[in-house]
């Protein structure tokens, strides 16, 4: 395997060969998502009460939990993925261009599921457009919510362009080397497809990475979410100004997770040791650590700021969080993630890629849980606690814990039938491979042959420490040596 | 193009009304633009300039309405060739501190041209660009900071009209210093709106403070605010202000039951319909059509047949904003409209709620309704009453004195205001409350505990069962509420 040649024919092999494990995870997450439908009918049928919410002050309870904490989970997933996509293309990182289409692919499932929370959060989910769109353009002046809408649908929008921009060149180029059933798809999505739309779409791909990568601090994740909490007055442990940065670091934390999850088993079911490389894993673990030092950096500063003289409220709102078993456990598993990356950074040795898969596990246990606690904490210990009922009570039924498996179930679902359609490693990825290794203008030729794991790793983890993949220049060039050679394998 | 340039203007410096320069609060710029985009088009360039300069003096207050049509209409008839004068007919329905340049463009839409020769669509582009400009006018120098008069009528405001548009403000004067915590009002509320069991839109805490063993009362309905933030946040503009009175209202057949509007209102009043409501419609006097069918009705028509049957559900726009909300809906205290609405005269006139009468017929008059524009309303009245037997300074200081002869006991320079001590809920928080209370506010340290009457004693005449924390009852009994209820009751 450490010397394979990585091709357009590896790509497409998932849509041709269905193991036995295909139709097992096929099986079981469908029969998953089927019973936790049932359960959100039950929900329809019955309403949220069947939830463990209550109405916060006298009511006793808190009125968002698990199902909003779910919701900017998901969200975080999905905008941190499409922002390694955007950083991919936008700074010629090569080296994850195998995991690029993987990251869009999952910000559009993870983006399906959020809104999906949104609906079972609703109390009448019926309305959602009667209500929405008619008081629409008045609502997105002054609530946070329209906003949210927006940006959400702006990202959907953006992100499935941009999917389908770089697909339509791998399906026009592999539309001999797929199963016959997709051709009459594949014609499809090639509608009025030239090969002179190839640099026009190249350009608007980067215009779009270059909006998203722009946009994503300030509009989503690092905006317009945490604005949702930190711009009410009503809830202290929701304000302030880290609520950004803090909600984007944790995006990307989990999105990188996400993808490390993801690559993984790819790698594993279509043996694509040699397309996703352990060095991708190497540095994808190593963004995770940056990224992961990011959350519990601004975490420190949260907590800093909310005890040490402090008023009444942001103390006993930041005292209930810190003391509270589900943060100290999230923090925990932050901190021995932490404690992996930076050892196998130092010894590359102690590096392995499921250990790089437990961590990322750990690191969207952890999240969820902060995202859910963050919610619950903030609604436990509003401005105004007088009502004896404050803090009430939350712990989520279990309708509302079913929903997370059953829409992890479901985006799961996605990427398998997604798998079977399209290939889910761009073709770029699989050329560049090629162009990549005969320039060799990167000094780093261990692309094709990290696979055996010999004495290359020493050296290569040391680079990783520095060399992140991050390539400015040269981006144009390489574009254009790869569009000449698609030429090429096209034929 | 209008709703974000306003707001863009709102953070600018304000620009004085005209300068020597030129007449257009944008400038001397603007105002050529505009002119040279005005002579594009058959639109008498000169016309429009000073027709856009009076339109901005009409909004100013400088001259009056009457002024400004007669002064133009002798003009547009000429200029627009129309032998009627549909335009200025139909502009003099608009009210210009209401108008945007959108509204201002949807009603020359309307504008029907008799006169063939003129195409309808040349019509449109001079007066679209006559009215976008007198309508960037009106914006400009509209002074209120209410982008939000703007909405059209089937759309629902956020703030009360400005002092001298609206009719009331409703409000209320609540004397905690009467109050004796014997629950009447909480009763009169449920009987009046048919509330599920531990949605207790009014609530009174029995509390104790720092320095003092006696127990303190605070009535906590609904405060009405001003600024309230649960409408700002609304992603459907369900929960809204009504303009011509104040107050806050939710639009059950809006209303997606997102629950923002509780987590914003930082008083914790909102009640969230969780499950089925424990009063079934059919007993609540309302109204035998469809919101719709109520809403297309006309106004003096709609009034009658709410009237008629003592309607307590609508109010007076035709809206279901009145009794406890059906099924994944948000409710509170909604100041009884059918009673402000004069829908149910017989057993609530206007200017009168049920928690005020319940509290006067149990001989404590705490809870003072009416306009607080009004001086001459019952809560000022009421308070300036108070402020009257209050004790000043100076009195109290001398009779201090008096008893214990002590020089030191010499007061202060007295000064003339009142001692009596008022204060409105979270005032910092700028949401403007409509609610004053006499009395002292409850401190940082002041504890809830256990009041006089206890909330599952009260009975009413619905027979639903009253709790204080509504958690307890969703968790445990809601569900199965109607053949558990004795056995509920009796914990
Ligand atoms: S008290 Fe709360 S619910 Fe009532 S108007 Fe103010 S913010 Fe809205
Ligand atoms: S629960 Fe209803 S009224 Fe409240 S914010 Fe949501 S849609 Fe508006
Ligand atoms: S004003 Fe009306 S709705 Fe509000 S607490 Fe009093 S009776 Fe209830």
């Amino acid at each position: 395997m450490a010397t394979k040649e990585s091709g357009p024919e590896d790509i497409v092999r998932p849509l041709h060969n269905t193991s036995k494990w295909w139709y097992i995870a096929f099986g079981i997450t469908a029969a998953i998502s089927l019973v936790w439908l049932t359960i959100y009918g039950y929900q329809l049928e019955e309403g949220l009460v069947i939830t463990a919410l209550s109405d916060w002050g006298s009511g006793g309870g808190v009125t968002w939990g698990l199902y909003i904490g779910a919701f900017i989970w998901w969200v975080g997933i999905a905008h941190g993925g499409i922002i390694l996509s955007a950083a991919v293309r936008l700074f010629g990182m090569t080296k994850y261009q195998p995991v690029a289409r993987v990251a869009e692919l999952l910000t559009i499932a993870a983006l399906a599921m959020a809104g999906l929370y949104i609906l079972v959060h609703m109390g009448r989910p019926d309305r959602v457009v009667t209500s929405v769109v008619p008081s629409y353009p008045w609502t997105v002046q002054s609530s946070p919510l329209a906003w949210d809408i927006t940006v959400i649908t702006l990202y959907f929008v953006m992100t499935a362009t941009y999917l389908g921009l770089t697909l339509r060149y791998d399906a026009h180029r592999l539309r001999d080397q797929i199963p016959g059933y997709l051709s009459p798809l594949y014609r499809f999505i090639t509608i009025g497809y030239t090969k002179k739309e190839d640099q026009i779409v190249e350009r608007m791909v980067w215009w779009l990475a270059l909006g998203i990568i722009i946009m994503a601090p300030l509009l989503l994740h690092g905006g317009v979410i945490p604005w949702l909490f930190s711009l009410m007055g009503s809830m202290p442990g929701w304000q302030g100004a880290v609520q950004g940065p803090q909600f984007l670091s944790i995006a990307l934390t989990s999105a990188i997770s996400g993808v490390i999850i993801i690559s993984f088993l790819l790698r594993r079911a279509y043996d694509w040791e040699h397309i996703i490389t352990e060095d991708v894993f190497r540095g994808l673990t190593m963004w995770l650590g940056l990224f992961s030092l990011l959350f519990v950096w601004l975490q420190l500063q949260q907590v800093i700021n909310g005890v040490y003289a402090a008023g009444i409220s942001s103390e006993t709102v930041m005292m209930a969080t810190i003391t509270h078993p589900v943060y100290i456990i999230a923090i925990g598993i932050m901190a021995v993630v932490l404690a992996y990356i930076f050892a196998q950074a130092i010894r590359p040795g102690v590096f392995s890629i499921p250990r790089s898969l437990m961590a990322s596990v750990l690191v969207l246990y952890a999240t969820l849980t902060e995202k859910i606690l963050f919610v619950v904490e903030g609604l436990q210990y509003p401005e105004f606690s007088l009502y004896a009922g404050v803090p009430g009570g939350y712990f989520p039924s279990i309708w509302e814990m079913s929903s997370v498996v059953g829409t992890i179930a479901m985006c799961t679902l996605i990427f398998l039938v997604i798998i079977k359609i399209f290939p889910v490693v761009e073709l770029h990825a699989v050329e560049d491979h090629h162009d990549h290794d005969e320039s060799g203008d990167h000094g780093d030729s261990s692309h094709d042959d990290s696979g055996d794991q010999g004495t290359a790793v020493a050296t290569d983890g040391g680079a990783t420490g520095l060399d992140l993949g991050i390539e400015t220049a040269g981006t144009e060039n390489e574009r254009a040596t790869a569009d000449g050679q698609t030429e090429v394998t096209d034929k | 193009m209008s709703a974000d340039d306003a707001n863009d203007r709102q953070d600018e410096p304000r620009h004085p009304y005209e300068t020597d320069e030129s007449f257009h609060p944008l400038g001397k710029e603007w105002e050529e633009q505009m002119r040279d985009e005005l002579e594009e088009t058959d639109f008498d360039a000169d016309l429009g300039m000073q027709m856009a300069r009076d339109a901005q003096r009409l909004v100013a207050g400088e001259i009056t309405e009457e002024e400004f049509y007669s002064s133009y209409h002798d003009d547009v008839e000429e200029e627009f060739d129309v032998d009627e004068r549909p335009v200025f007919d139909d502009i003099e329905n608009i009210d210009f501190d209401e108008a945007t340049d959108e509204s201002m463009l949807e009603s020359l839409k309307d504008v029907d041209f008799e006169n063939e020769d003129i195409s309808r669509r040349k019509m449109m582009k001079k007066m679209g660009a006559g009215a976008a400009f007198l309508g960037y006018g009106a914006y400009a120098t509209y002074e209120n900071q209410n982008t939000d008069d703007a909405v059209p009528q089937d759309i629902s405001g956020i703030r009360p009209a400005g002092e001298g548009d609206r009719d009331h403000r409703w409000g209320m004067v609540i004397d905690l210093e009467r109050c004796d915590g014997c629950l009447a009002c909480v009763t009169g509320c449920i009987n009046e709106n048919g509330t599920s069991t531990g949605a207790n839109w009014m609530y009174v805490f029995t509390y104790e403070d720092e320095d003092t063993d006696q127990q303190n009362f605070l009535v906590r309905p609904c405060q009405h605010c001003s600024n309230a933030p649960c409408a700002k946040v609304c992603p459907v503009r369900a929960r809204h202000t009504r303009e011509n009175d104040g107050l806050v209202l939710t639009d059950y057949e809006t209303c997606i039951g997102c629950r923002y509007c509780q987590v914003a209102c930082p008083y914790g009043v909102n009640y969230f319909g969780w499950g089925e409501p424990d009063v079934p419609m059919e007993q609540i006097a309302h109204l035998e059509a469809t919101p719709d069918e109520v809403q297309a009705m006309d106004p003096d028509e709609r009034h009658d047949a709410l009237r008629d049957v003592q309607d307590h559900v609508y109010d007076d726009r035709g809206r279901w904003v009145d009794s406890r909300p059906p099924q994944g809906v948000m409710g509170k205290c909604t100041m009884c409209p059918s009673r402000q609405d004069e829908h149910t005269p017989d057993h609530g006139p206007k200017g009168t709620v049920a928690c005020m009468d319940a509290c006067d017929e149990a001989g404590m008059s705490a809870i003072h309704f009416g306009d607080m524009d009004d001086p001459d309303s019952r809560p000022n009245r009421y308070l300036e009453h108070r402020k009257d037997v209050e004790e000043s300074p100076g009195d109290k200081a001398e009779r201090i004195a008096e008893e214990e002869e002590e020089d030191w006991a010499d007061p202060p320079a007295p000064h003339h205001t009142t001692q009596l001590s008022t204060f409105k809920l979270l005032e910092d928080l700028n949401t403007q409350p409509n609610i004053t209370y006499i009395g002292n506010e409850p401190g940082p340290e002041a504890e809830q505990v256990e009041g006089p009457v206890r909330y599952s004693s009260l009975s009413n005449d619905w027979g639903v069962e009253v709790v204080d924390n509504r958690k307890e009852h969703l968790d445990y009994g809601a569900q199965a509420n109607r053949s558990n209820q004795e056995q509920e009751a009796d914990d």
